[in-house]
């Protein structure tokens, strides 16, 4: 069957071209049908890039091991649902993946808007397309996940570190965020090539972006616990290329996301707002080659694969055109209005974006200095974690001030005594919050207490708007708080879903701070009986115990745990030698006390034959939070993804009464 | 091997119909033009623009006001200006409105 | 507030200049970052590196317990020369001869002395991170 798979993947590739070619030229010319066309071969190919992936799918649920692939990633003994997520778990499947998603964004984007936008999407097909075609050629000509071989008994199995859920789920979810954010890209280019000045692209894809920006947002994160429970040294971001890879376009979508409401609002803003969405989608494009190309020293490379060249000059073409196209329309994006004063929300929006941007380029930078220094002197130059902390603080806080700061202004302009009004409450919170954590110690880390004493205004001040905005809802309408309340968030979904995404936020860096400004360590080699002191905590090594595994041998030291005297349990950490791949892994224990939202972090280092353990434990404070925010974030997300009827029937009859979908 | 060649021949051929459709459809298009906004119908999206943003600004501007967060003095300095902006956008779409509905009118078919 | 051009100009001209300013006082304060060498170059240099090598031999000793001793050569093959290291500290779990690793430290007295906890090791061919890491 790996003949059906290159057939397939040859077929998506001469879509897509089809679809450059054939789509440009009817834009160009005004040809309805080869337009539709063009449509049509863009759908087309997501069709056969899923046959594609079926063919894949299968062989390596039936361990086909004459797919060079499917030996690669998988064994006879790893479970099913390993065995389908090593789709993603190697160069060639991924790049698959991506395209697979890809052509299936396109589709979607295609059916949705092809009668209500369409010489709009006239013009982005063929950008679509053109993306399509470039990962197609790389399937097919550079990185073939359908060669084939004589097959041996047993396939190499899945790396152990990826055999777990949040690796299964990680990949994905990143990519329906990178690729995500190809389809606003691809409007915004549409929109210029079409020589409009509106902001239909924007409204086209206010959707898109936000599934894709949460999608990447959640997949950080899940990469994020991953790192802290399975690979086990205590932290969960090490500032690694891989890791900034997909920090970068998340930070561009956000300040992009902000700033479109601008555009949106005051007509604002449109230059800022299609830069943004090519800083987005070329950093990600950027971020895939990084993990690809070898180039940048990383623990997490692929593979030393010969691609880099390949992206690295797509990337500039795509960098290139876009901004020769914006060069060419500047004259239509012109804005209709000016910034009236410093001290509004546009104006805030406007700090908000350039914040973004300054982080986004410090780490693009820190990313990029290795190879640049290598370039001019010779030698590669590391920015460590360091560099990376120094500008996250400088940067960072500030944003987080911005959050709170940013609902209290009005539009346009603000008065100071208006202001002076509404930041009572928030900044009175915030300084009792500063008092109170010096008193309790929290001086030990001024970046840390800064941090608390940000959050605790911008969350006083979301709490501020949402009572006030319930109240005033109740005063107008009369009923329960209750009712009050959630018919203020339907009415205002996108405001107070976006006060939800915040607090999630804020609760991110409370869970950053805490973890990482004020945290404890211990380590020491312990044999039977001996105890360890972290923190308010006691460990006792009790006992080394063996299990045979599924298909790894398991050793685990047990740890009796007490505080204060209370015992707590027990706690197991140790490591797994996996029999197929030849390798071990950290298994470290944790023990989350969700009162105090602390974790309790224990690392079996070094397992002595004599019985001895080295042990290295950590007291966490807050850490739990993160994982909580990822929650709050998904729940706000959703808010303001959810439809609004009225909002869709005020833009349906806008773009109606244009006359722009007049037959249908 | 057979089955695979015979697979990927009938997914070629499902392609090259799924291209061919708008043609094989409409094989003789009496008019094959793609439409595009012309300059009315980019002076009503533009009017229609500035007249959304008008109204959403107003409404913002209660829900500020009602909330607390824009005092009465602001309040009264701003709503003028703005009411005023709507109902010069709205003024401004009425006879493109008409003009447009009339087009319309023409081009439904039978 | 009437202006005739819009402020923004001015903000964007000012916050990029200060984004500049920034930076360079901490590029000046903390300098440049650290060199990344392969042992074959590590030869006369007494300040503090990331050296990049292939383990080779066998490993003697305890990190947790007088220090782990190692030998590294060049990734590449570039030249013939070995380092010792000496390392205290986390030992990544697939640290073993015949892999690629990245070890902070200094040259003294013709040992590559590592800084505690910096041994980072590669994974051998698809992706896998691998970290152990003393400071988050």
């Amino acid at each position: 069957m790996p003949e059906l798979g290159r057939a397939a993947l040859v077929v998506t590739l001469a879509l897509a071209l089809y679809a450059v070619v054939a789509g440009a030229y009817a834009a160009r010319n005004r040809k309805r049908r080869l337009a539709h066309s063009a449509q049509n071969a863009l759908i087309a190919a997501f069709g056969s890039t899923i046959i594609a992936s079926g063919v894949l799918v299968v062989a390596l649920i039936r361990n086909d091991f004459s797919f060079v692939y499917a030996a690669a990633h998988t064994s006879r003994d790893l479970p099913t649902g390993y065995t389908i997520s090593a789709f993603w778990g190697g160069q060639e499947g991924s790049l698959l993946l991506w395209l697979l998603i890809l052509t299936g964004y396109a589709a979607i984007a295609v059916l949705l808007n092809r009668r209500s936008a369409r010489d709009l999407i006239a013009w982005v097909v063929p950008v679509l397309g053109l993306v399509a075609a470039f990962f197609a050629f790389l399937v097919v000509f550079r990185a073939s996940p359908f060669v084939t071989q004589v097959a041996p008994l047993d396939g190499r199995g899945l790396n152990p570190s990826l055999q777990n859920p949040y690796m299964m789920a990680h990949p994905p979810l990143l990519y329906l965020g990178y690729v995500g954010l190809t389809v606003p890209f691809a409007f915004a280019i549409g929109a210029l090539l079409a020589r409009r000045a509106d902001e239909r692209w924007i409204v086209a894809t206010r959707r898109w972006t936000l599934v894709a920006w949460t999608a990447l947002g959640i997949g950080q994160l899940l990469g994020a616990h991953w790192a802290y429970e399975e690979v086990g040294w205590g932290g969960y971001y090490a500032w690694d290329p891989v890791e900034n890879a997909a920090l970068m376009p998340w930070l561009a979508a956000t300040a992009f996301l902000h700033s479109v409401m601008i555009q949106e609002k005051r007509g604002m803003l449109k230059v800022w707002n299609v830069l943004l969405v090519l800083l987005a989608f070329s950093l990600s494009l950027f971020g895939t080659f990084l993990t690809r190309s070898g180039i940048i020293s990383s623990i997490h490379a692929f593979t030393e694969g010969d691609l880099g060249p390949w992206f690295l000059g797509f990337i500039c073409l795509v960098v290139g055109g876009s901004l020769a196209l914006v060069l060419s329309r500047l004259p239509l994006l012109r804005a209709q209005t000016r910034l009236e004063s410093l001290v509004s929300r546009e104006a805030t929006f406007l700090y908000n974006n350039l914040l973004f941007v300054a982080l986004t380029l410090t780490i693009l930078w820190g990313v990029t200095y290795p190879i640049l220094h290598e370039a001019v002197y010779g030698e590669q130059r590391i920015l460590g974690p360091g560099y990376y902390n120094f500008f996250l603080r400088a940067f960072g806080l500030p944003l987080l001030l911005l959050m709170g700061i940013g609902p209290l202004v009005a539009w346009r302009r603000a008065s100071l005594r208006s202001l002076a009004a509404s930041f009572a409450w928030p900044a009175g919170a915030a300084v009792a919050t500063g008092v109170l954590l010096l008193a309790l110690g929290a001086g030990s880390s001024i970046p840390g207490l800064v941090a608390y004493t940000f959050s605790a205004f911008v969350l006083t001040s979301i709490l501020y708007e949402f009572t006030r905005g319930t109240r005033a809802r109740r005063a107008l309408s009369g009923g329960s708080w209750l009712r009050a309340f959630s018919d203020l968030v339907a009415r205002n979904r996108r405001r107070y879903g976006g006060y939800v995404v915040h607090a999630a936020v804020v609760l991110f860096a409370i869970g950053v701070a805490g973890s990482s400004a004020y945290d404890t360590v211990a380590e020491g080699r312990l044999t039977r009986g001996e105890t360890l002191a972290v923190g308010d905590y006691r460990l006792t090594y009790v006992s080394l115990e063996e299990t045979a595994g599924s298909n790894a041998t398991e050793l685990r030291a047990k740890v009796d745990v007490t505080r204060n005297g209370t015992s707590l349990g027990t706690l197991e950490a140790g490591k797994n030698a996996y029999t197929a791949e030849q390798q071990v892994s950290n298994e470290v224990g944790i023990r989350s006390d969700l009162v105090r939202g602390e974790d309790l972090f224990l690392i079996a280092e070094q397992l002595d034959p004599d019985g001895a353990v080295y042990f290295r434990a950590f007291v966490k404070p807050l850490v739990n939070l993160i994982w909580l925010a990822g929650l709050v974030f998904l729940l706000g997300s959703l808010v303001t993804l959810w439809p609004d009827a009225r909002e869709q029937r005020r833009l349906a009859l806008r773009y109606a009464r244009a006359g722009i979908s007049a037959r249908s | 091997m057979t089955l695979a060649l015979a697979l990927g021949a009938l997914l070629a051929a499902v392609c090259v119909v799924a291209v061919a459709l708008p043609y094989l459809r409409d094989p003789l298009a009496a008019e094959d033009t793609l439409e595009e906004p012309g300059e009315l119908e980019r002076r009503q999206l533009e009017l229609g623009e500035i007249r959304d943003r008008a109204l959403a600004s107003l409404k913002e501007l209660e829900l500020d006001h009602r909330t607390g967060k824009v005092s009465d003095d602001d309040y009264r300095t701003l709503v003028g200006p703005l009411r005023r902006e709507a109902s010069e956008a709205l003024r401004a779409l009425e006879p493109q409105a008409a003009q447009a509905h009339s087009r319309v009118r023409a081009d439904r078919p039978g | 507030m009437a202006r005739k051009r819009s402020p923004a100009r001015l903000v964007i001209a000012l916050s990029v200049a200060a984004v500049l300013a920034v930076f360079l006082l901490y590029t000046s304060i903390v300098g440049g970052g650290t060199p990344m060498i392969q042992p074959s170059e590590l030869l006369g240099r007494t300040e503090v590196v990331s050296l990049a090598g292939h383990v080779v031999g066998s490993p003697r000793g305890d990190a947790h317990a007088g220090g782990l001793r190692f030998q590294l050569r060049d990734i590449r093959g570039k030249g013939q020369g070995r380092v010792t290291v000496l390392y205290e500290g986390s030992v990544p779990d697939l640290f073993r001869p015949g892999r690629d690793v990245v070890v902070d430290g200094q040259l003294r007295n013709g040992t590559f002395v590592a800084i505690p906890g910096s041994l980072i090791t590669k994974c051998p061919s698809k992706y896998a991170p691998d970290t152990d890491k003393s400071t988050t």
